[in-house]
């Protein structure tokens, strides 16, 4: 690693980047542990630090956002990871916490007449319409399942803000007074001599938006450490190095993702919702796209959708969509006349087991869903992440009371061994196959899910797994038969001269409606950025979103890292050229990373769009 | 039955400044609405004679004057030393005294020495029976209470701009002089700067403000960055309206970053949730956008017009009486043409 | 001058972005989620402290401490976002940093930690703070301070504090009408009420966070639980005020129509 800038540099114990939910469940163990005394005679901790010897372990973490808890998402989990943490665990001490009380699963038919649904699911629509007297369809254009797969119950599970749960952890790991958690302090990379990780480097201040030094310069801080945990997520910088760096392990691939776009409303008074309310949606507006709603405490829930790769449209909009899913009748008979708290977005990995990086290299760990531990079957990731973090807390604990370096060796036999023997990934095995018939179509990926959940996991639907580019289709084929080829030629005209995004444009002649505006919940993109998220941004770092190369962007007939932004701080360039980004408006969502049509020259896996660590966002803890 | 004085000081000319005429319209209102309540009057200054005179006739019981050369400028520690000799002389249980800076400054820490509490940013005074309440705002008006007290002395530091100024014929009256016993004078003070000079001068008593946003500073529909243009805009219409200049946050901090900007805003021409609240009759905001907080910074403007590219942004919607749809740089070039 | 001990008193407030709605408590009014809303420090009073850690890295032997009344777990959560800003000692008071205290009330307070400062010296003491708070929204409570200390130097929305060789210092005040009143004061102790100041919001120094964080969770450990609430005070509502208007939206008038109606407003 050549750097030619002079850096501070500090020597820790474990550096952790990220404080997600693993990096919670690892802080705490890990400083439970710390904090026993050494031994029934003997002073100072059970954890030594090697760095301050007669001191407990110095623990480091490192989160990019600019507190801890902004900018995650309402969950619902069957916390058992958690409750293992916390056996004492009293929802009530977290705030808007609950526990479940009703779970449904509704199929949402589309009542405008505008989702691209294949013949099957217009035939099988049409038959519940025609059925809709005897069943509970009818005016709400909705079906409730009369039975829930049992790998998708959440029956004895908590909902949970994942903001308010982190800041509860935050304040308790922090209360130890055995770890330092730091956010708003971006992790640029992590420091790798002679193929092992000593430690990680923070993101230089002070610099253009290019990243050259300005007024100001500090050069982000060399953090030398024995072991480096890495819980930076599905789009963290860190991780995304090691796995360049690494490589993935063979058959391996990170190929499938979802935007989940979330909001936090306050429900009206007439809402007959009540507290502890669970409702899974699927069908509408797009049959791919999957719906969740939780109720806390108080008349608040938390709701959302889920945009996936699979759904092959190359105008893809998580917003406009979420305001439409709103609005099904099913849903918005409650929920007209709520008001929005709080938004956000992120991505998710939706590989599971696919997706497992290299869990250990020399010096380093990596723990969460960065990891692969999302089960992508139950649809359950917080409680997973979670208990990646414990098990590679309790390997650490082993090697340090025995004195053992953290080799890759050593790490395999400790953490590793913890993963494999786990129930995380017992089920994550149950689940790895489990949506590879997405990759086909979408009734195939359905009915794949269902096999694979009956038979926990025996018989499944076999596919091969597409690169994300590989899905996205130009945007005439999306059109085609639905906008003539002249028209379709003019929206494109019109979006390149007026630099506007094509997805209202398409998504406007396809049949949706504009969207009623009234201030409150239904309110412009730009008003949920301020409004719900209270995106921000501190000045000083680099541009953390990267167009690689020009011409392919300006070769690029889709664009889709504009369509799909989530708040819009992509917006489309001069003469349709490599579209702008503003720093002030990304709410660290990472969906550009994964939604690019050029693939990579080199590495077609990913595709023109560099996603670095980066400062700002969401300044929101209550999603 | 409360004791009211109504405390103020002289300006430089020895007349009394419009706010402290505002506090004296509230005083006696007050003195009103409360039965029984008795309204005296202390003046502070270097000499207190003509204000004496031009409010002689506001009904006052006794006017008490605390004058002398260091009493005629601000400095925390002679006017608390003579706000103090003036209430312990009226043996007052409220206080009312108009929210200049010099007051903001030394009448807190009188309370301090009166044992007494004290309320600022005072912008109502209701009596229900004989209860006082007073209405201010909290968070950056971002809300206002309604409240009472138990405590008294009672001081209350009324805002500029919620009542009419006090205009009442003059007269001679008689003025009891209050020795004051001045503390060691550690400060001395030099004088009075202008902290922005030339057209973007912050004009509290201008009619008109005029609020930049962040948009003049992005790239515009041609995909350039025109900030020469924007700040000369700006510049002339200032120089054509005398109009007050305000801008958002986001826009005077990128000021204080070096980044290519208006370079005629500071820190002081901030409006908003961490600026200022300024009042002025009408308003015209250009290339604003944003929600609350951020739309408080013109909560006090009473006539209000926005130049806006999105007719839902919330800086417009709901908070002016009109908002047009159409580019600022080109509103503004005509708008200068014409004035 | 060297060798100062500056004092900042400074809380937490609301980050400013969020929506702020009151709602009524067991002890009087509060705010909607008050405990979920994210907080920073309150910007007058952050410029005050990155005042006085600029005074102190140009005044070697300059001593900066940052006294915060607030709930220990949220002031624990404002270290993590503050500390790595600039050098400071924290002294921490568990109480309410809510804006419908009374100033007086977290006077005592802030006086009572203050005077517990081991060595403290009152010759050398430069109280700092911000001129009002984005709370309560007073602009009392460091005067209040400075009069329990017994400081009658005061001064109140600063911009500048040039401190001169001989002990003495030039203060620049925001007064009315966009201007600043000068003033020289001979020397410490005195109280200096900040506006914005001049400096830049610091970047994030993880050197100076691990530094400072090794004194800050020992302080906010032993931080002291005290009272602090608004006795004597009667809330009978709070409110966010309807600011509602009907907006007229011109969406189709041309540049020229709008000028000349804006020309014809902005005259009459």
């Amino acid at each position: 690693m050549s750097d030619s800038v002079e850096r501070q540099s500090v020597e820790v114990d474990i550096a952790c980047v990220g404080f997600g939910p693993a990096m919670g469940g690892f802080l705490t163990t890990l400083t439970k542990a710390a904090a026993e005394p050494a031994g029934e005679n003997a002073s100072g901790s059970a954890l030594e630090s090697r760095v301050m010897p007669g001191m407990p372990i110095q623990l480091m973490c490192y989160e990019r956002a600019d507190d801890v808890g902004f900018g995650v998402s309402g969950v619902v989990t069957r916390a058992r990871g958690i409750k293992g943490s916390f056996p004492d665990l009293d929802p009530a001490a977290i705030p808007m916490a609950q526990s479940v009380k009703a779970e449904k699963m509704i199929y949402l038919l589309d009542p405008i007449g505008a989702s691209r649904r294949p013949a099957t699911l217009r035939f099988a629509d049409n038959v519940l319409r025609a059925a809709g007297k005897a069943l509970p369809v009818g005016r709400d254009h909705a079906l409730e399942l009369p039975y829930i797969p049992p790998f998708l119950h959440k029956g004895d599970g908590l909902i949970l803000s994942l903001g308010q749960f982190m800041q509860w952890v935050g304040g308790q790991v922090m209360g130890s007074g055995l770890v330092q958690l730091w956010p708003g302090t971006p992790v640029a990379e992590a420091l790798i001599e002679s193929n092992e990780v000593v430690g990680v480097r923070l993101a230089d201040q002070g610099v253009e938006k290019d990243g050259t030094p300005s007024a100001g310069f500090m050069p982000g801080m060399n953090v030398r450490a024995r072991l480096t945990v890495v819980g930076d997520g599905p789009v963290g910088a860190v991780g995304q190095q090691l796995d360049e760096k690494f490589g993935m392990p063979e058959g391996h691939h990170k190929r499938d993702w979802a935007v989940g776009m979330k909001a936090v409303i306050d429900l009206p008074e007439s809402c007959t919702w009540e507290a502890g309310t669970v409702l899974h949606t699927f069908g509408y507006p797009e049959p791919e796209i999957f719906g969740f709603l939780y109720v806390h405490p108080n008349r608040v829930a938390s709701l959302g959708i889920f945009v996936p790769s699979f759904l092959e449209s190359p105008v893809r909009t998580s917003y406009r969509y979420l305001q439409h899913w709103m609005q099904h009748p099913y849903l918005w008979k409650q929920l007209a006349g709520g008001t929005l708290r709080s938004w956000g977005a992120k991505s998710l990995q939706e590989s599971g087991m696919h997706g497992e990086p290299r869990l250990t290299g020399p010096g380093y760990a990596r723990i969460g869903e960065g990891s692969g531990s999302t089960n992508v079957l139950s649809g359950s990731g917080v409680d997973e992440a979670w208990t990646t973090g414990v098990m590679l807390a309790e390997a650490v604990i082993e090697l340090w009371k025995a004195g053992k370096p953290f080799t890759q060796e050593e790490l395999d036999g400790a953490y590793v061994r913890r993963r494999r023997g786990s129930w995380v990934e017992a089920e994550g095995r149950i689940a790895k196959k489990s949506r590879d018939g997405f990759h086909k179509s979408f009734l195939t990926g359905l009915m794949g899910m269902g096999l694979t959940g009956l038979t926990s996991g025996l018989l499944n639907v076999n596919a091969t797994a597409k690169r994300p580019h590989e899905r996205i289709p130009t945007l005439e084929k999306y059109c085609e038969g639905r906008i003539p080829a002249e028209e379709l030629a003019a929206l494109r005209k019109k979006a390149v001269a007026e630099e506007l995004p094509l997805r209202d444009l398409i998504m406007n002649r396809l049949g949706w409606p504009e969207i009623p505006y009234d201030g409150k919940l239904l309110v412009s993109h730009q008003d949920a950025l301020l409004m719900g998220g209270k995106v921000q941004a501190n000045p000083g770092y680099a541009d953390h979103v990267v167009f690689r190369d020009a011409e392919l962007c300006k070769r690029c007939g889709e664009k889709v890292c504009i369509e799909i932004c989530s708040a819009q701080a992509i917006t489309a360039g001069e003469k349709g050229g490599v579209p702008r980004f503003d720093r002030e408006k990304c709410v660290h969502c990472g969906a550009c990373l994964w939604n690019c049509s050029q693939p990579r020259p080199g590495n077609p896996e990913l595709g023109n769009i560099e996603f670095r660590a980066g400062s700002g966002g969401l300044h929101s803890s209550e999603n | 039955m409360e004791k009211i004085l109504y405390l103020a000081h002289t300006d430089s000319n020895g007349s009394l400044p419009k706010p402290a005429l505002e506090a004296l319209t509230a005083a006696m209102e007050l003195s009103k609405k409360l039965g029984g309540a008795s309204l005296s009057v202390g003046l502070i200054g270097a000499s207190i004679d003509a204000a004496a005179q031009a409010i002689g006739g506001c009904g006052a019981a006794k006017l008490y004057g605390a004058a002398g050369a260091e009493l005629g400028v601000s400095r925390y520690s002679t006017d608390a030393a003579a706000a103090e000799a003036l209430a312990k002389a009226a043996g007052a249980t409220l206080i009312v005294a108009p929210g200049t800076t010099r007051f903001a400054r030394a009448i807190p820490g009188v309370t301090a020495r009166l044992g007494g509490r004290i309320d600022t940013r005072v912008t109502g005074l209701l009596a229900e029976g004989n209860t006082l309440k007073v209405q201010r705002w909290y968070y950056r008006q971002r809300m206002m209470s309604t409240q009472s007290r138990a405590q008294r002395p009672w001081v209350l530091l009324v805002d500029s701009g919620v009542f009419p100024a006090y205009s009442g014929p003059a007269s001679s009256p008689s003025v009891e002089s209050v020795t004051v016993a001045l503390p060691a004078l550690k400060t001395k003070t030099l004088g009075v700067e202008q902290a922005t000079t030339g057209p973007q001068t912050i004009r509290p008593d201008a009619r008109m403000l005029l609020v930049a946003g962040a948009g003049w500073t992005k790239k515009q529909s041609d995909g350039q960055l025109h900030i020469k243009d924007a700040e000369a805009l700006i510049i002339n219409f200032l120089e054509k309206t005398r109009a007050s200049l305000g801008s958002s946050k986001s826009l005077v901090d990128q000021t204080g970053e070096g980044h290519e900007v208006i370079s005629i805003l500071t820190h002081l021409n901030q409006i908003g949730q961490t600026g200022s609240t300024p009042r002025h009759a009408k308003g015209l905001s250009t290339c604003c956008h944003g929600e609350e907080p951020h739309a408080v910074g013109w909560r006090f403007i009473n006539e209000r017009r926005a130049i806006n590219l999105d007719a839902n942004c919330g800086w417009a919607q709901g908070k002016a009486d009109v908002v047009y749809i159409a580019d600022a740089f080109a509103v503004m070039k005509r708008v200068n043409e014409l004035l | 001058m060297s060798g100062l001990q500056i004092v900042v008193c400074g809380s937490l407030v609301p980050d400013p972005l969020q929506t702020l709605e009151p709602a009524t408590t067991p002890t009087g009014p509060g705010l909607k989620n008050e405990l979920m809303l994210p907080a920073v420090l309150d910007p007058w009073a952050g410029h005050a402290l990155y005042e006085a850690a600029n005074l102190a890295k140009s005044h070697p032997g300059t001593k900066v401490y940052l006294v915060s009344v607030g709930p220990k777990a949220k002031l624990q959560q404002l270290m993590m976002n503050i500390a790595q800003k600039v050098p400071f000692e924290l002294v921490a008071v568990d109480a309410s940093a809510s804006g419908f205290t009374d100033p007086f009330e977290v006077a005592s307070a802030l006086a009572g930690a203050i005077e517990k400062i081991p060595g403290l010296d009152r010759s050398r003491l430069l109280l700092f703070g911000g001129c009002s708070s984005a709370s309560r929204d007073a602009g009392v409570t460091l005067q209040l301070v400075g009069e329990k200390l017994g400081i009658t130097d005061q001064f109140l929305g600063v911009d500048e504090l040039q401190l001169q060789g001989d002990g003495s210092f030039k203060v620049y005040e925001r007064i009315e009408g966009g201007q600043y009143q000068v003033s020289t004061c001979q020397s410490a102790p005195a109280v200096l009420g900040w506006a914005t100041g001049k400096l830049p919001i610091p970047p994030n120094n993880p050197q100076v966070g691990m530094q400072n964080m090794r004194a800050i969770m020992p302080a906010l450990q032993k931080a002291a639980a005290v009272k602090v609430g608004a006795e004597g005070v009667t809330y009978d509502k709070v409110e966010v005020p309807n600011q509602r208007r009907e907006t007229q939206i011109k969406k189709d008038l041309s540049v020229d129509e709008i000028a000349r109606e804006l020309v014809e407003w902005i005259r009459n």
